[in-house]
């Protein structure tokens, strides 16, 4: 799966806070490709919070979230030569960012190995039908932290799969394509990573409640 | 307004269970459909309360875009070890490029 091999097009839809144009990236991107350092850090300010971020929710940790934000960029310094512009620069970055944390998380071992497995966690993870129990509602309840360490105890494929939809806002086709998954996938997973999260934070509130 | 048990059926009209509505929700959201005004909806709370639920998350995910931001000293190490792979390269400040990944 490697970053430049497959870049998808560019996307259509209402998340246009994810790809903005970007005053000055076209041009940063051409002198860095030239091998511009100022170019090239140039790119690095622009990007480093959402390479930052995804590699901190992923890891949990901050250490590890900075020497994978330095692997990611150094792969980008590494690549940008075989950037070609058919897809949004953020999103070709992203995708090489994501290759970088799935590869790490590999060779941790952690509990999803393949990134197969990483997308398909052990049905038991899987969400249950809500056929009652309505005794709590989220709607108004839950703040920043709350739901940032829910996601941090997402199983890593659910995580990935949200992280990138829902807060990061791209759509399943690049989901898709990042993690060379089917479109039916991410979208399983999404649900999936939804109903697991309002486990957990209706769990959460419940302790909340009985303490 | 009369509420139906979740999987009940209605006085000569089948309606749609909660599993066959949950099992439905994720093309639902995908398609960005109005909710409000479903079927199964407007009678079982618990669906209800779900979907509240589920659209809140995603809601609120949106407001979790990157406020994190990497150390100054991340950039030190990127820019030092792009001068090392400079270095190993003969001096030649462009970035190597690699080869063509099937492309």
């Amino acid at each position: 799966m490697s970053a430049g091999a497959s870049e998808s097009k560019p996307a259509n839809h209402h998340h246009l806070r994810r790809n903005p144009p970007i005053v000055g990236e076209a041009e940063a991107i051409a002198a860095a490709q030239a091998g511009d350092e100022r170019a090239f850090e140039t790119l690095y300010a622009l990007h480093k919070r959402r390479v930052y971020s995804l590699c901190l929710r992923m890891l949990g940790n901050v250490a590890a979230a900075e020497d994978l934000t330095q692997d990611a960029f150094l792969q980008l310094y590494r690549k940008i030569g075989t950037f070609r512009g058919d897809s949004a620069f953020s999103t070709w970055l992203h995708r090489l960012a994501v290759n970088v944390v799935l590869m790490h998380l590999r060779k941790k071992g952690l509990p999803q190995i393949s990134l197969e497995e990483a997308l398909e966690p052990s049905q038991d993870d899987g969400p249950r039908k809500d056929f009652g129990g309505r005794d709590l509602q989220l709607s108004g309840s839950i703040d920043r932290v709350t739901l940032e360490r829910a996601i941090e105890d997402l199983p890593p494929g659910y995580r990935l799969v949200f992280v990138l939809h829902d807060v990061e806002g791209y759509e399943h086709n690049e989901i898709a394509d990042m993690l060379s998954c089917s479109i039916g996938n991410s979208k399983s997973q999404l649900h999936k990573a939804r109903m697991k999260l309002r486990d957990l934070l209706r769990t959460g509130q419940r302790k909340e409640t009985a303490v | 307004m009369t509420r139906t048990r979740p999987g009940e059926l209605t006085l000569g009209k089948t309606i749609m269970t909660c599993a066959d509505f949950q099992d439905r929700l994720p093309e639902l959201f995908e398609l960005k459909a109005d909710l409000s005004a479903d079927e199964h909806l407007r009678t079982c709370e618990n669906c209800a309360a779900l979907v509240r639920d589920l659209e809140y998350i995603a809601q609120q995910a949106k407001l979790l875009l990157p406020i994190h931001e990497p150390s100054p000293t991340v950039w030190d190490r990127i820019s030092t070890a792009m001068r090392n792979e400079q270095g190993s390269q003969g001096g030649s400040s462009k970035p190597p490029v690699p080869p063509p990944a099937g492309r």
